[in-house]
């Protein structure tokens, strides 16, 4: 029974890192359209910034709020130099994003350098509690509460603000809301930012969990991002947080369990999402 | 329109006529291997663009067709005799692993769209190359392994001679398939998927084919690379060979055979001569953030590419249509 608590939170924190940075990749897609195959590289660099921020000052929430900061700018230059060119056109959305993958990590080597740097736990949240044999690691526990509280503010806005509100009919139709006087490429400006923040939020979460980082792991996660958002069905936020548990779940479980099928237990749960629900656990529209 | 095309082939005779004898004239070992290296990557650029030029899907994970080539004939001729007949042995079965796989996957994926492909070839390649590095017993992992290459490719002449070969058949065989019919309706499916549907066409039937064709030919071109190093570990899995396949074809001009040959050309010289300065300058080290910068600018300013410009060019002057590339998103211009 401990085991199975302390497996399941180990899933769940895992989890819920993955659903940060698979939040902004379908909030993207959702409202843009656009794949963001540079999502990763923000992410490589929320981690960086925020790790460096870290260092600086020694306070764990300036590290988040600077990482959320660079995300931001960062989102604001993707949109205008990258994304902007490319609406409408698929192919070339996918080229030219990776592309800006390949600039960003490249980019993180030439500011901090192309050696592993190691990441420390803030001591407020070093340690792990013990109740009984269930072993409590108080950065786990913490990254399970910022996903939900990401996850409950986002849902808010989305669903009960005049932002969010914006949001969802341009989703629906950009056309209308571009007529009712709407300026929805400032809207999908700010939504790119948004997402950018969510990755590099993630990024920074994930820095003193995996205890290293280095400029190729923003192309790792992306994947687990990729596979948590088709799971989930494209532009669905409450279908990442789903499937991001789930991949999250099923990736410690089988880490005990079937060492041997770990690595693969993801492709697997894709693979079956795919062959009967191609579009998705949580997308209506097929 | 019939002479000009005969004209094209006795200008490729020649080329390939030249590109034969200079081995003989010149003895620079640097050339030679160099030269090597860009027909096979011009194979394996060529096999991008039956995808991406020909079909209109982008796919992230090219380089495991390329990985399972250089693995299989690197492992046989490690664990057994190293002899010419192996070597060829190994390519036809490569050629046969990369077919089924790539006729796996694309069953699975290639029923989703532009996004979810690119996205799932990635993942899909991803776990190859973890698998790779894993599998320590067969593959070494990360630290990768070298293998004796046949006696017979001992004078690097002749594997020159052999590439070349290849280099010509592939593009011939190519060209042959993109002006079969069967060709034809992947360039429908690349303008106008919906439409080639309606026409009655199974299009996931066309893309699975186009997808198979790729990775055998994929497969092929990295059995030669293997060879070409006699030495193989989990880099020739990375993103960084489809990313390598990709620049050629998109610099080369998507949608023509001789786009990716010339786009491999530039490109491997670039980063011949970008690593060297790299000694000199350390500027140069990330050289690339540089193939990062001009990929990008060369996908908003230049998609046509090299050879697609200047077919473009052509065209524009006699303004009538031509057989070539015409990327989706200016499609308007050619559709007249």
């Amino acid at each position: 029974m401990e085991l199975l608590i302390n497996l399941f939170i180990n899933g769940l924190a895992t989890g819920m890192l993955i659903f940060l940075l698979a939040a902004g990749l379908t909030l993207i897609f959702g409202l843009m359209d656009v794949l963001n195959f540079a999502h990763g590289g923000l992410f490589a660099w929320g981690a960086f910034s925020g790790v460096w921020f870290y260092g600086l000052t020694s306070s764990f929430t300036i590290a988040i709020i600077g990482a959320i900061l660079t995300g931001i700018l960062l989102g604001f230059i993707t949109e205008k130099l990258i994304i902007t060119p490319v609406y409408g056109n698929h192919v070339q959305q996918i080229l030219i994003t990776l592309g800006f993958m390949i600039v960003l990590s490249e980019m993180l080597k030439v500011v901090f350098g192309p050696n592993q740097i190691a990441a420390k736990t803030p001591p407020l949240l070093a340690g792990s509690w013990e109740i009984g044999d269930v072993i409590i690691i108080k950065y786990r526990l913490f990254i399970i509460v910022v996903g939900f509280l990401v996850f409950g503010v986002f849902q808010f806005i989305l669903k009960r603000t005049k932002v969010g509100l914006i949001v969802r009919a341009g989703v629906m139709n950009k056309e209308m809301v571009q007529a009712l006087g709407i300026n929805i490429k400032r809207v999908f400006l700010y939504v790119f930012m948004a997402g950018a923040a969510l990755a590099a939020l993630s990024g920074v979460l994930m820095a003193p969990y995996s205890g290293v980082i280095y400029a190729e792991m923003g192309m790792e996660f992306a994947i687990l991002a990729f596979i948590v958002v088709v799971i989930g069905g494209m532009g669905s936020f409450p279908g990442s947080l789903l499937a991001a548990i789930l991949v999250g779940l099923a990736g410690s479980f089988m880490a005990y369990y079937v060492p041997a099928l770990s690595l693969a237990v993801n492709m697997m749960l894709m693979a079956i999402v795919l062959i009967f629900r191609p579009q998705g656990l949580f997308t209506a529209k097929g | 329109m019939r002479s000009k095309f005969q004209l094209n082939n006795v200008l490729l005779l020649v080329i390939v006529a030249a590109l034969a004898i200079f081995p003989f004239i010149s003895d620079s070992r640097t050339w030679t291997i160099l030269l090597t290296q860009i027909f096979i990557f011009s194979i394996l650029a060529m096999s991008y663009d039956i995808l991406l030029g020909y079909t209109g899907i982008v796919s992230f994970g090219h380089a495991m067709f390329f990985g399972m080539g250089a693995y299989t004939t690197a492992i046989l001729l490690h664990q057994f005799e190293a002899t010419l007949s192996m070597f060829f042995l190994s390519i036809i079965i490569g050629m046969i692993i990369a077919a089924v796989i790539s006729f796996l996957v694309g069953l699975l994926t290639l029923r989703l769209k532009s996004h979810f492909f690119a996205m799932l070839t990635l993942a899909v390649s991803g776990l190859f190359l973890v698998l790779a590095e894993k599998w320590r017993t067969l593959t070494h992992g990360n630290d990768g392994f070298t293998f004796r290459a046949p006696e017979f490719f001992k004078d690097r002449m002749m594997f020159y001679l052999l590439v070349l070969i290849c280099l010509v058949l592939v593009y011939f065989f190519l060209r042959r398939f993109v002006e079969s019919p069967l060709g034809r309706v992947l360039i429908a499916v690349r303008e106008n998927e919906q439409r080639t549907k309606s026409l009655g066409y199974q299009t996931l039937y066309y893309k699975v084919i186009a997808s198979v064709i790729a990775g055998i030919v994929a497969s092929l071109a990295g059995s030669l690379y293997a060879v070409s190093l006699r030495f193989v570990n989990t880099s020739v899995l990375t993103m960084d060979i489809t990313l390598d396949a990709l620049l050629m074809t998109i610099i080369g001009g998507v949608g023509t055979l001789i786009g990716p040959i010339i786009g491999a050309g530039v490109i491997e010289l670039a980063q011949h001569y970008l690593s060297g300065l790299a000694k000199e300058y350390p500027i140069f080290e990330r050289w690339i953030i540089f193939f990062g910068i001009i990929y990008i600018l060369a996908v908003i300013f230049f998609p046509r590419g090299i050879v697609g410009t200047i077919q473009y060019a052509f065209w524009k002057r006699k303004n009538k249509a031509i057989k070539g590339p015409i990327r989706p998103s200016r499609r308007k211009v050619v559709a007249k």
